[in-house]
């Protein structure tokens, strides 16, 4: 507290580059209004029913991304590295759900109305269940023993040393997912109960949009998830653990907890949220293949960073906050939906320029950023 | 005593086990096979063509993963006793043996004509499940890997167990004395070469050499031996930027792509229909490359290590997505690159075949080491070696760090045009999938294996991670996979890389090769003389 008194005391001096950013990011405001106003008001090429739908798209993404940005976040908050391989974490829960799908599909269990009905159709509720907890499982495992082998050995090494190995991570994830499943994308089969492009239709104005029912599900359960991961940090005696252990290891190893026992859950945990996130993602988009988790995984780190990273709050706000930009933004800037993942990186360099700290982050420590 | 061996056996033999069956699921051991094959030269004659190698090659390439797993088992026991190790690797061979043969029994059962298990695991082709099952019967093949594993496991407990003894003995002191023997002549060797003229003329040796050999070799080697240069040119260029001044840019292959761009809408007839020659377009590029450098480091150079990571990558996906969209097909041709693009001329002389493009890469191999070498040692090498060891305390001393880092984020954009400008005139073509961030990746890389900060090193990463898989063509498939792999285990075992500048090596390995006793004496001479 007393830092951040004196912090506001003491005002940086004016640097020539300190200026320059100042500048660029008045420029940069001023444009971007400009901008809005004209594409928006002035232009008005869509109308309330198109904004509308690309919000609820936004925030369905945005809460996958989110759960994939907590577990950035949990990790970055404890070792203060970034897991590059996260998002591939986030791939390999995905292709777990989608082996209990495709297993069920095939496991007979006819009934007299309908003797060609299979497990996945029949008890559609239990096979949902069973694919989120093997995708979170396997997710969780991957977490588990990429730090144990990859990161653990590198505890005490330069900062750059545990950002490459996890590159390598990543690397290797990728590519052992695509020697194992080929390249070509694979579609999710879903319960005919949750079956893609059928939803619920909103009336707005003349027209009406169609929410998915797998819109609905991920969203609903992203947000779930996120409560109880808030829950589980909060008020739980490990969640307690963990935040001891992300603000100082050596005092928190006083007090008798088990540091690389904490690491460890919190790779298990961070990776159990992406096996979730994962399977939302199939369950959602369609399709898997071994790159799905890579662009993920990266805008899950923007979002971590926009948000404020190594904070919980923050990296939910981030995701669903970089999905409505990425879904709303190309619309409201009037300019092509191929770039929406340059919308998205932009704002990662624009964060990170202006304000490092993020939207909810308090202003770091030097040795922090 | 046995407790401990079938506990150690049992934790190898699962781990063991595991990665079998991985190598088994994207079929390595069909590649591994054939390179077994190819190397005692039992393979299948090559007029059949796409024939799986013979089933005695993977015999082999059982039994050599047997003998390595017993032999990591029987290492992890401490101690003497023969029996103990023997039987951890047996026990662990036992282990891998079981669970290998399990899965052959059970994906020998799964062989049937209607099951195409290629659905879900792309490598479990029906010949490939056979190959696996040496051509027998579920059952046979189960007990044959048992057998194999089994009896490795055994040999390396063995193998372990007898270098102990070799060891304990007197003679291996010995052995020791002669290699530090062999050691202080090598640092001789090295003193002669601190001789100028000894060293001048082995330049020129070396000179000759690179100037014939390409008339020797062929096309081919040409063309890879000059990717291998341009991945140097990149590697320096990288190294000045994350080896010299510590700063972590993963977005360097927008600098290339800015420099293949430049000469590839300067010089070519489609999408500009300009042709203003390679050497204008060249410098162009190298300024444009630059600028870029500025542009990229004047917002972000303020950021540290993993977040300056980022935003540079972030920076790198944006400018390959831009060239990739329909907004800038007009510019720059969109998904599809530019084509024809026209290759330098000196004195109405052009360059076409990959023996000219060869020199011309040699030529800026040079120069990219001429530079780095005379960076490294000035003063503003000093500065960003300050930077990279501690910023605070270097801006503590007047230092001033961000146009230092700038500059570094400058010199490397350059060179990293300069090599795009040759590789797209060489290829004469370039699309935005040339500039993908594995590029970044792999300069990443090649700067890491080789050895931060050190200008051999950089070029004997370009060879290893360029030039290998090109020689090992049947690995091509695994390459990316190993690659990872050996990120992280050069991180955990050898993160100074491998032909390591002295500084870094002493830095991660704390001072380890220096004689301790010296250093603090001559830290003193320093201290008194200041």
């Amino acid at each position: 507290m007393k830092t951040n008194e004196l912090s506001q005391k003491y005002r940086k001096p004016l640097s020539s580059a300190r200026i320059f950013r100042l500048v660029l990011g008045f420029v940069l405001i001023g444009l971007l209004t400009w901008r809005l106003i004209d594409v928006i008001i002035i232009q008005a090429e869509y109308g309330a029913n198109t904004w509308l739908r690309l919000i609820i798209v936004g925030l369905i993404i945005g809460g996958v991304y989110s759960l994939i940005a907590i577990g950035y976040t949990l990790v970055y908050g404890i070792l203060f590295m970034i897991n590059f391989a996260h998002g591939e974490v986030m791939m390999i829960g995905a292709f777990g759900g989608y082996f209990v799908f495709e297993a069920l599909k095939y496991i007979p269990t006819p009934t007299a109305q309908d003797p060609k009905l299979t497990f996945i159709n029949a008890q559609p509720v239990i096979s949902i269940i069973l694919a989120f907890l093997v995708g979170m499982t396997i997710a969780s495992l991957t977490g588990f023993f990429l730090e144990k082998l990859a990161y653990r050995p590198l505890r005490k090494a330069p900062r750059l040393v545990p950002l490459i190995s996890a590159i390598g991570a990543s690397i290797f994830l990728q590519n052992a997912a695509l020697l194992l499943f080929s390249p070509q994308p694979r579609d999710y089969t879903n319960p005919t109960s949750l079956a893609r492009g059928t939803g619920l239709k909103i009336p707005v104005g003349s027209s009406s949009i169609l929410v998915t029912y797998t819109g609905i599900f991920t969203f609903v359960l992203s947000i779930l998830f996120m409560i109880g991961l808030y829950l589980l940090v909060k008020r739980t005696r490990l969640g307690k653990a963990m935040r001891a252990v992300a603000l100082d290891k050596k005092t928190a190893a006083l007090m008798g907890i088990n540091v690389d026992d904490i690491i460890s859950k919190t790779f298990i945990i961070s990776g159990a949220l992406a096996g979730a996130a994962g399977v939302m993602w199939g369950i959602h988009n369609g399709i898997v293949n071994f790159f799905i988790g890579f662009i993920p995984g990266i805008k899950a780190f923007t979002a971590a960073v926009l948000g404020g990273i190594g904070s919980i709050p923050g990296a939910m706000v981030g995701g669903l906050f970089l999905g409505l930009v990425e879904s709303v933004g190309p619309a409201a800037l009037g300019i092509d939906f191929q770039l929406k993942d340059v919308i998205a990186f932009s704002i990662l360099v624009l964060v990170l320029i202006f304000r490092p700290s993020g939207i909810l982050g308090e202003a770091q420590s030097e040795e922090k950023l | 005593m046995i407790a401990k061996s079938l506990q150690t056996g049992l934790r190898n033999g699962l781990i063991f086990g595991i990665i079998i069956l991985f190598l088994v699921l994207i079929g390595f051991d069909i590649t591994g096979s054939s390179l077994i094959g190819k190397v005692i030269g039992n393979s299948p004659p090559a007029s059949s063509t796409k024939q799986l190698p013979y089933a005695s090659n993977l015999v082999i390439l059982i039994s050599l993963l047997g003998i390595w797993n017993g032999a990591m088992a029987a290492k992890r026991i401490k101690g003497k006793s023969p029996s103990q190790s023997i039987a951890a690797g047996f026990f662990a061979g036992i282990f891998t043996g079981l669970i290998t043969a399990v899965f052959a029994l059970w994906i020998g059962t799964a062989l049937k004509p209607g099951v195409d298990l290629r659905v879900y695991l792309i490598a479990l082709s029906s010949d490939a499940i056979k190959f696996f099952l040496f051509q027998q019967s579920p059952s046979q093949a189960a007990l044959i890997h048992l057998g194999l594993l089994a009896a490795g496991g055994l040999l390396g407990g063995l193998i372990i167990w007898l270098n102990r003894l070799r060891k304990s003995s007197v003679a291996f002191t010995r052995v020791n004395e002669s290699f530090s023997n062999t050691a202080t002549r090598w640092n001789l060797n090295v003193g002669i070469l601190r001789n100028r003229y000894i060293r001048y003329t082995l330049y020129l040796l070396g000179f000759v050499v690179l100037i014939i050999l390409p008339r020797i070799w062929g096309s081919y080697w040409n063309f890879v031996v000059g990717t291998v240069g341009i991945y140097i040119v990149l590697g320096l260029g990288l190294n000045i930027i994350v080896g010299y001044a510590g700063q972590l840019v993963l977005g360097y292959v927008a600098f290339f792509a800015v420099g293949a761009y430049s000469v590839a809408l300067l010089n070519s007839t489609k999408p500009l229909n300009l042709h203003w020659g390679f050497w204008i377009a060249l410098l162009i590029g190298i300024a444009l490359a630059i600028l870029a450098g500025f542009l990229v480091g004047l917002p972000t150079l303020r950021l540290r290590g993993d977040y300056l990571a980022i935003v540079t990558l972030g920076f790198g996906e944006i400018i390959r997505i831009l060239l990739k969209s329909d907004l800038m097909t007009d510019i720059t041709g969109g998904p599809r690159g530019v084509q024809d693009i026209a290759g330098p001329t000196i004195f109405g002389y052009k360059f076409s075949s990959d023996i000219d493009f060869f020199y011309l890469i040699l030529g800026a191999v040079i120069l990219a080491i001429f530079i780095a070498s005379r960076l490294q040692n000035s003063r503003v090498g000093r500065t960003w070696l300050a930077i990279r060891e501690d910023e605070t305390v270097a801006k503590a001393t007047g230092v001033n760090a961000f146009s230092s880092k700038l500059l570094a984020l400058a010199i490397g954009a350059a060179l990293a045009g300069l090599a795009g400008v040759i590789f797209a005139a060489r290829n004469q073509y370039t699309g935005p999938d040339d500039h993908d961030l594995m590029v970044s990746v792999n300069v990443l890389c090649l700067v890491i294996v080789g050895g931060m900060g050190s200008i051999p090193g950089v070029i004997l990463g370009a060879f290893v991670l360029k030039g290998l898989p090109e020689v090992l063509r049947d690995l091509e498939n695994y390459r990316l996979l190993f690659f990872g792999m050996l990120l992280i285990i050069m991180m955990i075992i050898r993160p100074e890389g491998l032909w390591p500048a002295t500084r870094q090596r002493l830095e991660l390995r704390g001072g380890r090769q220096e004689p301790q006793d010296v250093l603090p004496e001559k830290l003193e001479e320093k201290g008194l003389e200041a």
